[in-house]
């Protein structure tokens, strides 16, 4: 593991309520870090604010509180290293597929001729394979070909970080398949850094390096932090083989349906793990607690990083 | 008679009638210039020399009677020719031809689509602006609002308006008070009262209890003709009658739709109504008051001051063209010249109608009346004190008016008098004079009398 | 029952326009007819009076004579017979230049502003008030105002078209702009767009369907208006030749006028559905 690419600090997100009562607080006390060219998934119920997380990470909106730290700087607004792929599609339904990601090329790069924009806007839609259907207006084309647009746009600006909020929810179920792999299929060429907000525990299962599971608002809080405990290398078709599917799973399962209800309101947080929420690794073995190095600790090595977190307590 | 010989030995070089005793009549005296009269309209050139050769003879005989005695003597020739040894009276005629050149020569006058505005309109096609170097362009404008308001804005230079307007103005009656100038009458005469053609029979005033009519503008000859004709029939204007103001074009189609029962309208809005069928004459203005003014040739004060040159030129011009419009055996010639779409935009034959005089009436006849309308370009103060005592008469007016300091400032008959002189022309020796309308007396020396004098009226 | 295509609806429909045009055309022929009672009139009076009063012709012209007329005009659409008498192409013309600059004007203004006010809360609330009220006024009534303070009455026409066609551009901008979708918004604010490129490749974009749909609108009504405020200020232009002809009771050439005017309209309100249909987008 290296240096944290993204760390979240104590963020919290209140809105004024009327006057003489206190402020709605929809999470507070929120911590967490991703690391360069890692997956981190965040599932948990609507109103916990993962939205109002994912646009504080893209710039689009700030937190009440906290900091939040992109490759060493303080994210003041949105960026061109931080791409986004909306919910609803989001694309400008009177430009072709082309004009949109053409759009995102010509912004990031400036001084490039249309040709060249357009060479490079190509390369993206072939790589969502989109060839062909370049020219079509988003009118014309299916959710899913939409969705991959979306995704040929954010990935055009060569982004550091790419944010996905829910970007599978409205598809069916088949194209939301094709698409998973999709995503699979240009992580494993590019190495990116991804932060995605899903409902769906088998999508974070599939896509995720690490899972973050949120409590229920109000007063909301990242209660742990799941490490994909499947290979590397997995597939849609072949994932619920692996003896650690069903324990990750119905770990993720239990905690949506029973446990983030339990903790919401700030309920059985422990002074320590707000800061560090506690690291499991479900697997058919049982689930451990793996103890996370401390971010207020000096900068540690590589080696160091990856030996503790490799140490194992008992459960 | 303002285009005299001076070389006649029988002309005043002052205004007035046949007083050489050598005719029976005016129109027998009339008769025997009028000959030559058509040689001045004809012939720019003798006309010049006859300006110049006026103001030399009237220099070296100030005195009327021994200049008559002088030429009576010698003969008109010799007395030409004996000038012309001691004065150079070419010279004089060529400098004066030449004249001041005008600050502006693309001038824009605009006027309503009246026979009123003949003078106005025929100087164009019959070239009387052109001969003064000037380039006029005559704009048809659609009311009396808009004339007042584009002369303001000085899209126009100067405009044809109701001689009642520059008075209303410069008083503030109806508007700001603006320094407006009258320097000449356009004509004289040429209104009409209309009547619906149902109301055929009902030729007595007097039978007229309830009817609506329409005149062209509060502020118009019009309105006061038609009040004054009525309260004389015992009506009072303001209680058995209604009298709207209506623009002219829509009169006749008002007349046809019954919305009203007559009018008191310019030509040639009276002779369309007969000859559309719509209406007959009931009489013409000339029965009211021979020789009223009606519409004016105005410019802005600012234009007057500002460029003296253009505006002589130019008011030269309307005065030639008024001139040569007040000869009946040119009004065939100006009808045809005057009725296209580009001026009137009339049938000729109406238009011919009311120049000439020879009309029909609407019920059958075949009317003559030569002077039906007149051209005459001497601004009357005289008029303008009229005017005022009707305006104070029906209550436009209030307070106590100072009727002869106003009616010099509007109506600028000085400028006119001396205009007219460098014009070769003859104005008259006083700026006002008693006149009759309908029979009764006006003394502009008494108009607060007159207005006691009648019976019904607003003050 | 097989269903009509609509090629076979397209040409019943014509046929039906065509029955309604004739029955109109041949019910105006007879209406207009005249009862030929010739009254006995003296020649030489006969020769003074107007074929209305000596041969009972109605006052109203048929559609023979319009159609003459017509033909009249299309022979020779650019004569220019003087200051006040030109072809009915140059009158139609210069209404459509005043029409055309007065409106552009608008343009120049309504958008920029309404962009204002539809990204701008502060400055939509702050300016409503005035929109409210000045929306309303007849665009003739500005006439004596501009005449009294523009003083010059081709550019009081211009104004009044300007003005008259403002509002419904400046409204639609300003609703357009304001109802861009929040993620076209995000998404140019994550491509670090800037303000002037989020304006002009996503905020005009996504508003010119609405801002069309306000400049079709005014076109029509600068249309209307243009016709009005000629006919009151006069000089030239479409507007003032139906006034030039109305003081000569040519109900023929009015006629004539009337035909003009609604079929420029059209031919502006089409123009503009082209413009507008080339930029609406489907969602």
């Amino acid at each position: 593991m290296t240096k944290a690419l993204i760390s979240a600090e104590g963020l919290a997100k209140r809105f004024p309520q009327g006057q003489g009562q206190p402020p709605l607080t929809v999470f507070e006390n929120l911590w967490f870090e991703i690391a360069h060219g890692e997956f981190a998934c965040i599932i948990g119920h609507s109103g916990c604010g993962k939205s109002t997380i994912l646009n504080a990470l893209a710039g689009l909106d700030t937190a009440s509180e906290g900091n939040i730290i992109v490759g060493g700087k303080h994210v003041e607004g949105p960026s061109l290293d931080r791409a986004v792929i909306f919910q609803g599609n989001a694309l400008m339904p009177w430009l072709s597929a082309l004009g949109n990601v053409e759009l995102a090329v010509s912004s990031r790069h400036k001084d490039w001729s249309r040709a060249e924009v357009r060479e490079h806007a190509m390369k993206y839609l072939d790589l969502v394979h989109l060839n062909g259907s370049e020219l079509k207006k988003p009118s014309q084309l299916s959710g899913g070909m939409k969705q991959r647009v979306g995704i040929a746009r954010a990935l055009s600006i060569e982004p550091q970080i790419l944010l996905m909020d829910e970007p599978f929810s409205a598809l069916d179920a088949l194209t939301r398949g094709s698409l998973q792999d999709e995503v699979l299929s240009v992580r494993a060429k590019t190495k990116q850094t991804i932060f995605m907000i899903t409902h769906d525990v088998d999508e974070a299962m599939l896509l995720a390096d690490k899972i973050l599971l949120m409590t229920n608002g109000p007063k909301a809080r990242i209660a742990e932090i799941v490490e994909n405990t499947l290979p590397k290398e997995r597939s849609r078709t072949d994932l619920h083989k692996h003896p650690n599917y069903y324990p990750l799973r119905n770990h993720m399962i239990e905690f949506l349906v029973t446990r983030s209800r339990e903790l919401a309101g700030g309920a059985g947080a422990k002074p320590g793990e707000l800061r560090h929420p506690p690291v499991v690794r479900p697997t058919i073995g049982g689930t451990t607690h793996v103890e996370t190095a401390r971010s207020s600790q000096p900068a540690e090595s590589t080696a160091a990083t990856d030996l503790q977190a490799g140490r194992v307590s008992a459960a | 008679m303002s285009f005299d010989n001076p070389f006649d030995a029988k002309t005043k070089l002052g205004h007035g009638g046949c007083s050489c005793g050598h005719h029976a009549s005016d129109a027998e005296h009339q008769k025997a210039i009028e000959a030559d009269n058509r040689a001045v309209a004809r012939d720019e050139d003798l006309r010049l020399s006859r300006i110049v050769e006026s103001a030399v003879v009237r220099a070296l005989f100030p005195e009327d009677a021994t200049r008559r005695a002088f030429l009576r003597a010698v003969g008109t020739g010799t007395a030409a020719a004996a000038i012309a040894q001691f004065l150079p009276l070419g010279a004089i005629t060529d400098a004066f031809a030449q004249g001041a050149t005008p600050e502006k020569k693309d001038l824009k006058v605009g006027f309503i689509p009246i026979t009123c505005a003949t003078p106005i309109i025929m100087a164009h096609p019959m070239g009387f602006y052109s001969k003064q170097g000037l380039n006029v362009e005559v704009v048809k404008t659609a009311g009396w609002a808009v004339i007042r308001d584009k002369t303001l804005n000085k899209e126009y230079d100067a405009a044809h308006m109701l001689s009642p307007m520059p008075l209303a103005i410069t008083l503030g009656v109806g508007s700001n008070p603006i320094p407006y100038t009258m320097p000449a009458v356009e004509n004289i005469n040429g209104q009409a009262i209309t009547l619906s053609i149902k109301h055929k029979d009902k030729r007595n005033p007097k039978d007229w209890k309830g009817f609506k009519f329409a005149v062209p503008f509060d502020y118009s000859m019009h309105n006061y003709l038609l009040r004054y004709y009525l309260a004389e029939a015992g009506l009072d204007p303001d209680k058995d009658v209604q009298i709207r103001s209506v623009p002219p074009p829509e009169m006749v189609a008002n007349l046809r739709a019954d919305n009203i029962d007559g009018f008191l309208a310019p030509d040639p809005v009276n002779q369309r109504a007969v000859f559309d069928g719509a209406g007959f004459i009931h009489i013409l203005s000339k029965e009211i008051w021979d020789g009223h003014p009606c519409c004016a040739f105005a410019a802005s004060k600012e234009f007057v001051t500002q460029m003296p040159n253009t505006y002589s030129a130019l008011l030269k011009a309307i005065i030639e063209a008024t001139a040569f419009a007040s000869k009946q055996e040119n009004r065939k010639q100006i009808a045809e010249a005057i009725a296209p779409a580009n001026y009137l935009n009339q049938p000729p034959t109406v238009v011919e109608q009311v120049l000439t005089g020879t009309y029909a009436d609407g019920l059958g006849n075949i009317v003559k009346a030569s002077n039906r309308i007149d051209f005459d370009p001497f601004p009357w103060e005289s008029f303008a004190i009229w005017i005022m005592t009707q305006m104070k008469r029906w209550g436009q007016l209030k307070g106590d008016v100072d009727y002869k300091a106003i009616a010099k400032q509007v109506f600028l008959a000085t400028d006119a008098t001396k205009l007219m002189k460098e014009a070769g022309l003859t104005p008259p020796d006083s700026t006002t004079k008693k006149f009759k309308v309908m029979g009764k007396e006006f003394d502009p020396e008494k108009p607060e009398e007159y207005i006691a004098s009648f019976a019904i009226k607003r003050v | 029952m097989a269903q009509p295509s609509a090629s076979s609806l397209n040409i019943k429909a014509t046929i039906v326009s065509v029955l309604i045009l004739a029955t109109f055309l041949f019910a105006w022929h007879l209406g207009t007819a005249g009862v030929a009672t010739t009254q006995k009139l003296d020649p030489e009076y006969a020769k003074l009076m107007g074929a209305t009063a000596t041969q009972g012709k109605s006052a109203m012209p048929g559609p023979i004579e319009v159609g003459a007329k017509i033909w009249e005009h299309l022979k020779d659409p650019f004569y220019d017979r003087g200051t006040n008498d030109k072809g009915l192409g140059i009158q139609l013309a210069y209404s459509i230049g005043r029409v055309a600059l007065g409106y552009l004007l608008a343009v120049a203004v309504a958008i920029p502003l309404g962009f204002l006010i539809g990204m701008s809360p502060l400055m939509s609330r702050a300016l409503d008030p005035f929109i409210q009220v000045m929306k309303p006024i007849s665009p003739l009534a500005w006439m004596p105002l501009a005449l009294y303070t523009i003083k010059d009455s081709g550019m009081s026409a211009i104004f009044v078209i300007f003005i008259c066609s403002l509002w419904p551009m400046l409204i639609n901008t300003a609703f357009g702009v304001a109802s861009v979708r929040k993620e076209w918004l995000n998404v140019a604010k994550t491509l670090e767009l800037g303000p002037a490129r989020t304006a002009l490749s996503v905020i005009l974009p996504a508003a010119a369907p609405t801002i069309f749909t306000g400049m079709r609108i005014s076109i029509g009504i600068a249309w209307l208006v243009i016709v009005a405020a000629e006919m009151l200020v006069g000089g030239t232009g479409i507007g003032y030749f139906v006034w030039n002809e109305w003081n000569n009771l040519s109900i023929t050439n009015v006629i004539t006028a009337i035909l003009a005017i609604g079929l420029v309209g059209m031919a502006l309100d089409q123009l503009m559905a082209r413009l507008q249909k080339s930029v609406s987008y489907a969602d």
